[in-house]
């Protein structure tokens, strides 16, 4: 299993901070997310504003993502 | 020094926390809650929430961004979160350099790589609804005007 958190506008979105997923070894970042679009559907127009991050730091889609792993979707930061 | 804090930050015991003798300069920012308003509605509070203890180490790497760039001895980030009332701050830079010009600039890059990298976001709750700010996703009918 993952961790898959939640912020901001996505939470809202998402209707939840967080859940869980269940990947194989080898798993992509990329792959996760038609996975969090089918649980959430409400997220899918958000998919061109939103940055990742796998265990508190920013992740690109090729990132490789194991059980074990925490999983942020973040919103545009607007901190400040 | 580097925080994420829930309650009011205390600017003041800030600055004395930066006043050192090889130092000419202190630069503070303080960047507070701002009531817009727009048809008749205007905004109540804002409200910050974090993703911790990443947010943290963004911080902390803006900080060691600073000491590569300029000149600088001594640098204070804190930064708010939950609800915070207009005029109070949701974040205080302090940055002390031995001469003004690295100040100035220090303090005016830590606050724009704040709102590029840290894992911070706020809402704003107007009279009418929220939104989240960058997002423009909330209860809030947009008015006609913005957007």
């Amino acid at each position: 299993m993952i961790q898959v958190l939640f912020f901001g506008a996505a939470a809202d979105r998402a209707g939840t901070r967080e859940t869980e997923l269940q990947v194989e070894n080898g798993t992509t970042l990329a792959e996760i997310w038609p996975l969090l679009v089918e649980r959430y559907p409400d997220l899918g127009p958000m998919r061109d504003t939103l940055a990742f991050a796998v265990n508190n730091e920013y992740a690109r889609g090729e990132a490789p993502v194991s059980p074990g792993d925490e999983v942020a979707v973040l919103p545009p930061v607007s901190g400040g | 020094m580097f925080a994420i804090v829930d309650g009011p930050i205390d600017v003041g015991a800030l600055i004395s926390g930066a006043q050192w003798p090889d130092c000419g300069a202190i630069a503070t920012f303080v960047g507070t809650t701002r009531v817009d308003k727009s048809e008749g509605m205007s905004v109540e509070y804002l409200e910050y929430e974090a993703y911790r203890p990443m947010a943290d180490r963004k911080l902390e790497e803006i900080g060691a961004e600073i000491e590569e760039g300029w000149d600088v001895r001594h640098v204070s980030i804190v930064h708010r979160l939950g609800r915070v009332d207009p005029g109070e701050a949701s974040v205080a830079i302090v940055v002390a350099a031995p001469r003004r010009g690295p100040a100035f600039e220090a303090s005016r890059h830590a606050i724009e790589r704040i709102k590029e990298i840290v894992p911070i976001w706020k809402r704003e709750v107007w009279s009418d609804g929220y939104v989240w700010v960058g997002s423009q996703v909330g209860t809030r009918e947009p008015a006609s005007g913005e957007r």
